[in-house]
């Protein structure tokens, strides 16, 4: 008999998989299932959603047969199972329904496309369907030795570079470029959690043209969203026909839910997206996504967890640290010099800033700026330091874990894309500089 | 306009069950209707419907899906099968333009057309059926919910 864990690509979901099942009268019934998971060598499990006929067929007749598709090859394989049990509750359940949770976030259907049960069957037997393709096609072979050495040096340079970094910026932008390096994951973001507003915020990305450092994802929003708010790893494959299948599921039901923009790559087949945790705590997300609907396998999932736990361990230590080493900061960006006028706009009901009519920054940071402006048109000073924004009562930092650095990192981030004449440039040990090379003028609405 | 099984770029499943309770399918390759969905006959390949066949020789019940990948709308037919034959030489241009068909619609979704013409569809058998019941079968709320 063929061994499963041999046509495990079968089993990411590419293509829907085929159930037939029968009722106690002989009465056969075809359905498409999104998800059929493998468990270990002798079961697997088919995700219960909206096949109620093939439940009911289930309880009168616990013979169901499954046809998977190697989606590579096309070359399909032919399940007999026997149906055990349907599990409600536990490890199993919650791995099948993040899955299905997140692509329900994303289509603005959460609770309606959901996981009623995962059905757990033993594989009575596997063959190949033979002569279903009229000619192989031949695909490469998976991982090669030196792929692996290198994936093991990419490992430990990381780990290097959080165990000596004390920069948060330098850390998270050195994980990117060297997942990039080592892994080949070209399109990659981290978002730190906000205890302030509740929200994750992009501190960092790579590979998408646009930075997008600032946006913001909430909890239970999208793929992203629903890992954080489950705390659970997610790697989904074949991700344009997953969210073809949800957005069916969304229109069939009418909902008007608008759906939420996936962040990264617009064309996205594949993602891979993990919680950054510490003990029960959630610091962040790191999300990578691909074109290629089969880019990441349970290696990636693997080893990306473990560079995960690095992060969240790394970025912990650097937010407990209140006053980082200023010869660990990033070098500033080159002086842009400019005549014309920028006009600074803030909206206190909305808590944002605006630059020449367009969105800036919201929130702390976004009060931090206008605090740092205010003091210079007022007074004409440059040089502040973290401990009299502590001190701030009006920028509303927390008393524990402000997490100010972050904060000026995001702050000196989105200048830096939307108004390079204006500079927060690290100084001494906790204190920094505004550099102001262009008229400005604040409105406050 | 509801998609049905013998339309054009579907995704073509048939289901049956041995006398014994066991299920087993095939991918077929089109379904055909002269008279609006009352009789239906579905062409199975030859390589890959033994099982398929078998059943329907002892016990004549079988069930139909169509699906269409790119909005996943699908319906499924069920009755009881009237005869199985060899397909004719006549029908073979049929099948060709109808896997060339299901192959464009899967490259639109980024599936090289090459890996879907590569399906065998010939020699195939013909299952000729009445159809009983039709039931909505697009993931959904709906899904399972007769309409004949």
């Amino acid at each position: 008999m063929i061994r499963l864990a041999e046509i495990s690509r079968c089993f990411q979901g590419v293509i829907p998989s085929i159930v037939v099942t029968s009722d106690s009268r002989g009465v056969p019934n075809v359905t498409y299932v999104s998800q059929v998971h493998l468990i270990d060598e002798k079961h697997v499990a088919l995700s219960c959603q909206f096949f109620n006929k093939t439940r009911r067929n289930l309880d009168e007749n616990q013979n169901a047969w499954v046809e998977v598709y190697d989606p590579l090859t096309m070359q399909t394989y032919r399940l007999r199972l026997r149906f055990l049990r349907s599990e409600k509750s536990g490890p199993l359940f919650d791995a099948m329904s993040l899955r299905i949770q997140a692509i329900a976030a994303h289509t603005g259907m959460s609770g309606v496309f959901r996981l009623i049960g995962a059905d757990v069957f033993e594989v009575v037997s596997v063959e190949k369907n033979e002569g279903y393709l009229s000619e192989a096609v031949e695909t490469e072979e998976d991982v090669s030795v030196d792929g692996l050495r290198s994936e093991m040096r990419g490992l430990q340079y990381i780990s290097e570079q959080i165990n000596r970094t004390g920069c948060l910026e330098k850390l998270l932008e050195a994980v990117l470029e060297s997942l990039d390096r080592f892994f080949g994951f070209a399109h990659t973001m981290i978002l730190l959690h906000d205890e302030c507003s509740g929200k994750l915020v992009t501190m960092a990305s790579r590979g998408y043209g646009e930075s997008g450092v600032g946006a913001e994802v909430r909890h239970g929003q999208g793929l992203i969203g629903t890992v954080a708010q489950e705390r659970k790893l997610l790697r989904i494959s074949g991700l344009s026909s997953e969210l073809r299948y949800g957005r069916t599921v969304a229109r069939e039901a009418g909902s008007v839910t608008p759906e939420v923009p996936l962040p990264g790559l617009p064309d996205a087949q594949s993602a891979l997206v993990i919680p950054l945790t510490v003990g029960d705590r959630l610091i962040g997300v790191i999300a990578a996504d691909d074109r290629d609907p089969l880019r990441f396998g349970e290696w990636d999932e693997a080893y990306l967890n473990v560079i995960a736990n690095q992060i969240a361990l790394g970025v912990d230590r650097m937010t407990e640290e209140s006053e980082p080493p200023i010869v660990e900061q990033q070098a500033p960006s080159p002086v842009v010099r400019s005549s014309n006028k920028r006009v600074f706009t803030f909206y206190p009901n909305d808590d944002c800033v605006f630059i020449d009519g367009e969105y800036l920054i919201r929130n702390v940071p976004g009060r931090i700026l206008w605090k740092l402006l205010a003091d210079f048109q007022r007074e004409g000073r440059t040089e502040f330091s973290n401990r009299e924004l502590r001190l701030d009562a009006s920028l509303g930092l927390p008393p524990i874990k402000d997490n100010l650095e972050s904060r000026l990192i995001l702050l000196r981030k989105r200048l830096d894309e939307k108004c390079p004449e204006v500079r927060i440039v690290p100084t001494a040990r906790g204190k920094f500089a505004l550099q102001v090379h262009a008229p400005v003028e604040l409105v406050e609405k | 306009m509801r998609r049905t099984p013998i339309d054009e770029g579907m995704s073509v499943i048939v289901g049956t069950v041995s006398p014994d309770g066991k299920p087993a399918g095939c991918r077929a390759i089109c379904a055909t209707s002269k008279d609006n969905l009352q009789t239906m006959t579905v062409y199975v390949p030859m390589a890959t419907s033994r099982d398929v066949v078998s059943n329907v020789a002892t016990t004549h019940r079988l069930a139909v899906v169509g699906s269409y990948p790119p909005d996943h709308s699908t319906m499924q037919v069920k009755g009881t099968t009237t005869n199985v034959r060899l397909a004719t030489d006549g029908e073979q241009e049929l099948l060709r333009i109808r896997l060339d068909r299901f192959a464009d619609v899967l490259h639109s979704l980024g599936v090289p057309r090459r890996l879907t013409r590569s399906i065998s569809y010939w020699p195939a058998f013909a299952i000729d059926m009445n159809v009983e019941e039709v039931f909505e079968q697009t993931p959904g709320p709906k899904a399972g919910t007769p309409i004949r």
